[in-house]
């Protein structure tokens, strides 16, 4: 609909096509890589009636399908070479393709101007011979126009080719062109009509890497989290002429011209701060790669696992990460992530179709997308990665036959509530609160169909013994401080603390008799066989008690010189060792319990 | 945290061959559901015959790493298959080293447990198997044994059917994962007919084995695998028969009960004869029917060889070349049982004869455990690995009961010095029995010190190549990576048509389907020896029988391994003889094995080497353009001659190599790997001119004498 809108226009426009004349015209085409790069710098002059506000530019039909990009700037006497607007365009009966070029301002009746028109296309240069072997050099063909294929009749041009080599099998020889080295130059063509064609063919030398990207898949995955993953999958192809019979992997390692026109390594160029990069296809990591950071750029000489020869393919992955403060901009609410649309893989590259995924966070919304060129968008997809529950937004966008000035920028803008950040921690948090809100609920209550008595009942004597047992330690530990007082007595000699050091042993003993024994008790009540070993220990105890009250009368004499120091002493070991006896009685005794 | 060296090193990839096949099979699974895995007829394998994928694997190892992914990305954790089949095994071992521990502490204590637990998780022989990357049956299935074990031991402890439900339903993952289950079919019969012997029956044993016998029979029946084969073959009739005799003890415990001495005299001899009579008609009626023929031919079915080179060091080697071939098969060293198990080897006897000391049921079943697998390890190198948890185990029970007693001591012995003063002659006694307890003590933590260390460095430096990339090391330490498989199956995958047929020796199968996703003719799965020896005939041969042979089989590339240039051991050329041997197993008029031998009986590749091997197939394809190869670079001092070969260091025999057939198609950096192109027919040569004979279609000969043409 649009296009034949545009038509309908033109229908008006033609007639004021008349007015204006290619005055001079200087066109160069570059044939050094596998592109073809046409300039055509033109002086337009209106010699019309009226002004002009447009004027148009068209591509010979044999080329137009390969075109990948026109652009048309006005050369102006010191102004800037801003791009002008161009809008693709019909002419009846007339083939090829039309562009029709938006002045910024009107070009007044009898005035001039200076354009400069870019074109880029790809695939057309052909090899010939289609095929090659190893040792043979790679040669194309050109056929392209001798003159400028224009709506409007052409005084004077001149149109220089530039090749890759000095090498050229044949060229067509309209005007009796001059050749110099690698360039060649035709014209100047006087009074030239318009609309047209002479075939010009040129067959020579060109080794340089044919390399197409078959296609390439670019993710891009926003995160608020300060981080843009972008991810590339390329399927590379060489399209120069194909290999023809074997491949020596001893010719193409001796001698330097064995594959000339094979692809070894490229350059690609990532933004200065991408970080984590990776290099990999689907059976692992490519290790033949190398990374190299400069002031502006990150360099990865990317170099596929094996050289490519015509009809090769490969394919694989890169990718990286950027900081997102350098990406995304942000006001309030709104968010705006600027970020070039496709990047460079390889200088000259080719892309056939491009498909760019820009996956932004879950709960964005008022998703718009500004384009620098007319691109193709798709239904947005859902995407669901770590931690999500809806889906976050995937907008999808492609586009066929992308060359180097594709290299541009996208914006796109949208709405994102800042509160949704939280939902991802607050997520996790509630994850592990129920983990352990169940773990709770299920170590505390019982969930036994049955019950068991006997488990209570054991349960309860565990923990009576456990009392017992730090009641008979802490018993065993005033003995240890009634020596201790003893000691001292034996020193200082006084008598008083011996005796309130005994009083308070005394005391404490009661009481902690009296509580094992009531638990002795409780222990009897549940049944339990504890109850005898732990009337063992007290009867046990009973005698250390003794023994203690010995050593400490056994003192008192030996200060009050009743016995003498070698019997004190010899009596004492025994107490000790008896004492050392039952102590260990009592031990194992615990130990059983 | 050792196991995960080789992705650190390298990255995150699936070693070795068979991993790859079941890393492919997994990514089946994951992309096409578990019914298409089951159903799966595989077209890559084996051309032309093709593969019945999901009725010859063990499908535990993929359905395990399938359903993980397929949780985690259920929770959009959003992980690559690939990751997930890499790290399995770590994750694995990790559960292996708790199921150890439970079954030690059943066996003896808690703290033999840690030790046990410990150990396994660094014992060599076992992160052989378990390293990231090493995507294997073995990786789960040694986890399935110990649990196994540990839920069979406990379920005879407490003879309760719950435990031995719990028994089955592991036994029944192990099945599904590993061939290896037959190992706990014969363990765990022999256990309790042991414990019969040793009058040890119990109401509990009899419980356990009755029910894991019936449900884990029929459980593992569920592999489709596996099939019908617990009652079908052999392997599993020891654990049919003690079924049964288990049944008849039973049986004759409670006639005793019932009936008097005399009476059950009589009974029992009855029943003896009676049985025998039952035995004797059975077998008559089997050889009748054919079945006991059909049991026959399961001997030498190759799916069971394997199995039975487990019983014996010596079958194979003489019935069977291609299972002898695979360096895995080979007896074990006894370097390499200090290799994979250190120190372990030394104290693991006397764990031993403690469990044997203080014995009761748990522990004859350990103690059959180990003799078993010692035995086992002793035949192959691969069933190591079933011997490395036991031997955890019983050090561990060794290491603990040491501790215990000197350590135990020792606490004990720290009071009486602190006590009293008094006694100077007592203390020295007492601090010089401190002091040897002490020293013992420190012998042994540093002997367990020595064994971490070595497991370190035996894992980083043997375990954790992941064999598809080679490291190689500069003068300067920096390291050099040789990528060419990978490079070289790239090439396969991105620069061929789909369906293109490669042939390579089997080892490169599961690879080359994995890696560079094409037909292969032969793979890991050796499953039909005389389809290998076609292609080791075909690789033995000259180069237009090789190309009749390789027509014959839709051969559209060669595909082979050549380490001459980088000094790569393991290439085909070193692997030839017994490409060359199986081959003979099936063509003995074609190949003979002394053909390729000079007439001193040496494998050389030099001058003097045999004119067969200088002008047969793979000999032709390594070396094809070597001998114009000059080593300078690496060599300065002096000058190898060209062609001189760097993995068996001569210069090559036959450097005038031409093709008629094939066509070099790539090789790799290192000149690893090399694939040649099988051209299609010359239809130039076929042109003679020969002057057409007319062949009358019908002879018009009399009735009379067409007749008597019949009867004739």
């Amino acid at each position: 609909a649009w296009q034949s809108g545009v038509g309908g226009h033109l229908g008006g426009l033609s007639v004021s096509a008349g007015g204006l004349v290619n005055e001079e015209v200087k066109r160069t085409v570059d044939l050094s890589t596998h592109l073809a790069k046409i300039t055509t710098e033109l002086v337009l002059s209106n010699q019309g009636h009226s002004a002009v506000q447009s004027f148009i530019l068209s591509v010979e039909p044999d080329l137009a399908p390969h075109l990948a990009y026109i652009g048309a700037s006005v050369k102006g006497d010191g102004e800037d070479d801003g791009l002008l607007e161009i809008q693709q365009s019909d002419i009846h009966g007339h083939s090829g393709d039309f562009y029709k070029v938006h002045l910024a301002s009107s070009l007044a009746a009898g005035a001039q101007l200076k354009v400069k028109v870019e074109m880029t296309f790809s695939h057309v240069l052909k090899p010939f011979p289609t095929h090659i072997t190893q040792a043979e050099r790679q040669l194309v063909v050109f056929q392209g126009n001798h003159y400028l294929y224009s709506p409007y009749p052409t005084r004077s041009q001149t149109t220089r080719v530039r090749l890759a080599s000095k090498t050229v099998e044949t060229y067509t020889k309209l005007g009796n062109p001059s050749k110099n080295d690698e360039i060649i130059e035709y014209g100047p063509f006087r009074d030239v009509p318009p609309y047209s064609e002479d075939t010009m063919k040129i067959h020579y030398e060109n080794n340089t890497p044919f390399l197409t990207i078959g296609s390439l898949t670019r993710t891009i995955e926003v995160s608020h989290w300060g981080n843009i993953a972008v991810e590339e999958t390329i399927d590379l192809r060489h399209t120069g002429a194909v290999l023809r019979g074997a491949f020596s992997r001893y010719d193409y390692q001796r001698q330097s011209d064995s594959g000339i026109s094979s692809i070894k390594s490229f350059k690609t160029i990532l933004p200065a701060s991408a970080q984590d990069v990776y290099y990999r296809d689907e059976i692992g990591n490519i290790s033949t790669s190398h990374l190299q950071v400069l002031d502006d750029s990150v360099e990865v000489e990317v170099r596929p696992r094996f050289p490519l020869f015509g009809g090769w393919k490969t394919h694989y992955v890169i990718g990286y990460n950027l900081p997102s403060y350098e990406y995304l901009y942000t006001l309030g609410d709104q968010y705006a992530l600027k970020m070039r649309l496709v990047d460079h893989v390889y200088d000259d590259q080719v892309i056939d179709s491009l498909t760019v995924k820009i996956i932004l966070p879950e709960g964005a919304r008022n998703i718009h997308m500004d384009t620098p060129y007319k691109i193709d968008r798709l239904p947005n997809q859902l995407h669901y990665t770590y931690l999500d529950t809806f889906g976050r937004p995937v907008l999808v966008v492609t586009k066929d036959n992308l060359v180097e000035h594709h290299i541009q920028d996208v914006v796109v803008h949208y709405n994102f509530n800042k509160i949704l950040m939280l939902q991802e921690p607050l997520l996790v948090v509630g994850a592990f609160y129920i983990l352990f809100f169940t773990v709770i609920i299920y170590v505390r209550l019982d969930f036994a169909i049955t019950k068991d008595p006997a488990a209570e009942v054991r349960m309860k004597v565990a923990s009576i013994t456990e009392q017992v047992l730090t009641l008979v330690n802490k018993r065993l530990g005033l003995y240890r401080h009634m020596d201790e007082v003893v000691n001292r007595y034996k020193q200082s000699r006084d008598t008083g603390a011996l005796n309130s050091g005994r009083k308070t042993l005394e005391a404490d003993h009661r009481t902690l008799t009296n509580e094992i024994s009531s638990l002795q008790a409780r222990l009897k009540a549940e049944g339990s066989d504890l109850a005898e070993k732990v009337g063992e220990v007290q009867k046990v105890d009973s005698q250390v008690k003794e023994l203690v009250c010995r050593s400490c009368q056994e003192a008192e004499r030996l200060v009050a010189g009743k016995v003498k120091k070698e019997a004190y002493i010899e009596n004492e070991k025994n107490l000790s060792s008896k004492r050392q006896e039952f102590v260990g009685r009592i031990d194992s005794l615990l130990d059983a319990l | 945290s050792s196991r995960l060296f080789a992705v650190i090193r390298f990255e995150s990839i699936i070693h070795e061959f068979d991993p790859w096949f079941n890393y492919r099979s997994t990514h089946h699974l994951a992309s096409n559901g578990f019914y298409e895995f089951l159903n799966w007829f595989d077209e890559r394998a084996w051309y032309p015959l093709g593969r019945i994928v999901g009725g010859t694997v063990y499908p535990g190892l993929m359905v395990t790493a399938g359903l993980i992914h397929y949780v985690l990305n259920l929770l959009h954790v959003t992980v690559h298959i690939r990751d997930v089949c890499v790290f399995l095994a770590p994750v694995f071992s990790g559960l292996t080293s708790i199921s150890t521990f439970l079954l030690t502490r059943e066996l003896w204590n808690q703290g033999a447990g840690l030790l046990a637990a410990c150990f396994i998780a660094i014992v060599p022989g076992y992160i052989s198997r378990s390293v990231a990357g090493s995507f294997d049956n073995e990786g789960i299935a040694i986890f399935a044994l110990q649990f196994t074990y540990y839920l069979w031991v406990k379920s005879v402890k407490t003879g309760s059917v719950f435990w031995t439900i719990g028994c089955c339903i592991s036994y029944f993952y192990m099945v599904s994962a590993w061939g290896g289950y037959v190992f706990i079919i014969n363990l765990i019969p022999l256990h309790v007919f042991v414990l019969l012997l040793m009058q040890r029956y119990s109401r509990r044993v009899y419980i356990a084995y009755s029910t894991f016998y019936i449900v884990g029979l029929v459980l593992s029946m569920q592999v489709p695998f596996v099939g019908f084969q617990p009652i079908r073959t052999s392997e599993h009739m020891a654990a049919a028969g003690v079924f049964a005799l288990l049944q008849a003890y039973a049986f004759l415990l409670y006639l005793k009960d019932r009936l008097t001495k005399q009476e059950f005299q009589t009974l029992f001899f009855l029943g003896v004869s009676l049985a025998a009579g039952v035995v004797f008609l059975t077998v008559i009626y089997l050889t009748y029917t054919g079945e006991w023929a059909c049991i026959h031919v399961d001997f030498f079915f190759p799916r069971h060889t394997v199995f039975y080179s487990h019983l014996g060091p010596f079958y194979a080697k003489i019935h069977i070349p291609i299972i002898a071939s695979v360096s895995e098969h080979q007896p074990t060293t006894w370097v390499s049982f200090f290799f994979d198990l250190h120190i372990l080897v030394c104290t693991f006897p006397a764990g031993l004869w403690f469990c044997i000391k203080n014995i009761n049921d748990e522990r004859v079943f350990v103690a059959l455990y180990a003799i078993s697998a010692v035995y086992f390890a002793g035949v192959m190198v691969r069933l190591m690995l079933t011997l490395t948890p036991v031997v955890c185990m019983l050090s561990a029970v060794a290491f603990s009961s040491v501790f215990e007693h000197y350590m135990g001591d020792d606490t004990r012995r720290e009071k009486p010095p602190a006590e009293d003063s008094s006694d100077e002659d007592d203390k020295r006694n007492s601090g010089n029995l401190y002091d040897k307890v002490s020293l013992l003590t420190m012998l042994m933590l540093m002997l367990l010190m020595m064994f971490a260390v070595h497991c370190t460095w035996v894992t980083s430096n043997a375990y954790s190549s992941p064999s598809v990339v080679l490291a190689s090391y500069n003068h300067d330490g920096s390291r050099n990576i040789l990528d060419d498989f990978r490079e070289a199956y790239y090439w396969l995958r991105q620069n061929t048509d789909e369906h293109v047929r490669v042939m390579s020796w089997w080892d490169y199968g599961y690879q080359i389907a994995g890696m560079a996703n094409r037909t292969t003719l032969v793979d890991n799965n050796t499953w039909n020896n005389s389809h290998i020896a076609l292609v080791g005939k075909a690789m033995s041969s000259n180069e237009s029988a090789a190309y009749e042979i390789m027509r014959s089989l839709d051969v559209d590339y060669v595909l082979i391994i050549f380490g001459g240039v980088i000094g790569y051991s393991g290439d085909d050329i070193n692997k030839f003889l017994w490409m060359v041997r199986i081959a003979e197993g099936e063509h003995p008029k074609d190949i003979r094995e002394s053909d390729y031998f000079t007439p001193q009986g040496e494998f050389r590749v030099d001058k003097a080497g045999s004119p067969t091997l200088l002008n047969c197939l793979m000999y032709k394809m390594s070396y094809y353009r070597f001998g114009e190869m000059q080593e300078t670079e690496a060599k300065l001092d002096f000058r190898t001659p060209p062609g001189f070969d760097r993995t068996r260091n001569v210069e090559i025999g036959n450097k005038d190599i031409k093709f008629k057939h094939l066509e070099e198609a790539f090789t790799s950096e290192h000149w690893l790997v090399r694939i040649y192109k099988v051209k299609h027919l010359d239809n130039r040569e076929s042109l003679d001119h020969k002057l057409r004979s007319v062949v009358p279609k019908q002879k018009y000969t009399s009735k009379k004498v067409r007749k008597s043409y019949l009867f004739q």
